[in-house]
């Protein structure tokens, strides 16, 4: 973090609608089409922020906790664009994770996340699946690109 | 003076100095964002989170260091959230005590695990209280009937 990012340029990037999140100043990028993401992270902190920024964006998302829930909801059938896997979930870790819900034929586009940027769980999670692994905070330099790459 | 006016400006010269001194990074900005009509006390209520949160993962950290044999994937793992959740939140200062206690972890290195974890615990308490001003200001700003802008 503390990058310096043109906040502006960034919320120009919407179709410049109407609709989506009402801001005092400007508008917010909104995504066109319906996307739907998943995160999921043991930590309750993580788990509403990385909800709310997404959702902000027009995303559907839900949270869980634990990657068994994860595995589960998408053996039911749930399908998500974006899934958001934290690294160090307890038992069924974030890479092991990865590699079920991949194994089940799951498209999504998978992020692997954590508080710090590792290259051992950078590899761990890219060899089980993931597209990427960055360290948190989830932010809208990150998301954007992703949401926008998704819709388009 | 106006009540109003002077409480605005206490919040600001407050907000301000967060910011400057380095215990709020831009991070905070973003939760602030995310708060809305729909989401009117998402920033206290994340805050919130952290505050408990935050305990419990210190409590353990205490708990799992004066162990005989210490567990360091456990100790690393409550790191781990600690500055996952103090990044999310913008709280620079825990989020930056985090980077060596990590280290120090890695390496096994107990004195130096028990060093950070009263730097954590010392810069926790100082974010915390800093914060629940700057949330009993904007409570005491909106009952005399004034408004405040979100960054």
């Amino acid at each position: 973090m503390g990058a310096e990012v043109d906040h502006v340029s960034l919320m120009g990037m919407s179709g410049g609608s109407a609709e989506g999140n009402d801001r005092s100043e400007g508008q917010r990028f909104s995504c066109k089409n319906k996307l739907t993401a998943l995160v999921v992270d043991n930590g309750a902190v993580c788990r509403a922020i990385q909800t709310a920024l997404l959702r902000s964006y027009g995303v559907e998302t839900e949270a869980v906790e634990t990657g068994e829930a994860a595995v589960q909801l998408i053996a039911s059938g749930a399908t998500f664009n974006l899934i958001i896997i934290e690294m160090l979930l307890p038992v069924l870790n974030g890479p092991e994770t990865a590699r079920q819900i991949r194994a089940m034929g799951a498209q999504s586009k998978i992020l692997g996340i954590s508080a710090f940027f590792d290259e051992r769980h950078q590899q761990e999670f890219l060899a089980a699946g993931a597209d990427r692994f960055i360290e948190k905070p989830l932010s809208p330099e990150i998301v954007i690109p992703i949401i926008w790459e998704l819709d388009n | 003076m106006d009540v109003v006016v002077q409480l605005q400006r206490q919040l600001a010269d407050h907000t301000a100095s967060l910011f400057h001194e380095g215990f709020l990074n831009e991070q905070f900005n973003q939760l602030q964002q995310l708060q809305d009509e729909s989401n009117p006390d998402f920033v206290v209520e994340v805050v919130s989170l952290f505050f408990e949160d935050s305990e419990r993962l210190l409590n353990e950290l205490a708990k799992a260091l004066e162990q005989q044999a210490v567990d360091y994937k456990k100790v690393d793992a409550h790191v781990h959230q600690l500055k996952g959740s103090s990044s999310s939140i913008g709280a620079q200062r825990v989020q930056g005590v985090c980077i060596p206690f990590r280290n120090f972890c890695e390496e096994q290195n107990n004195e130096g695990c028990l060093k950070c974890l009263q730097q954590v615990k010392h810069e926790y308490s100082l974010v915390k209280n800093k914060l629940e001003t700057l949330f009993k200001l904007e409570q005491q700003l909106i009952a005399a009937g004034g408004s405040f802008p979100t960054l």
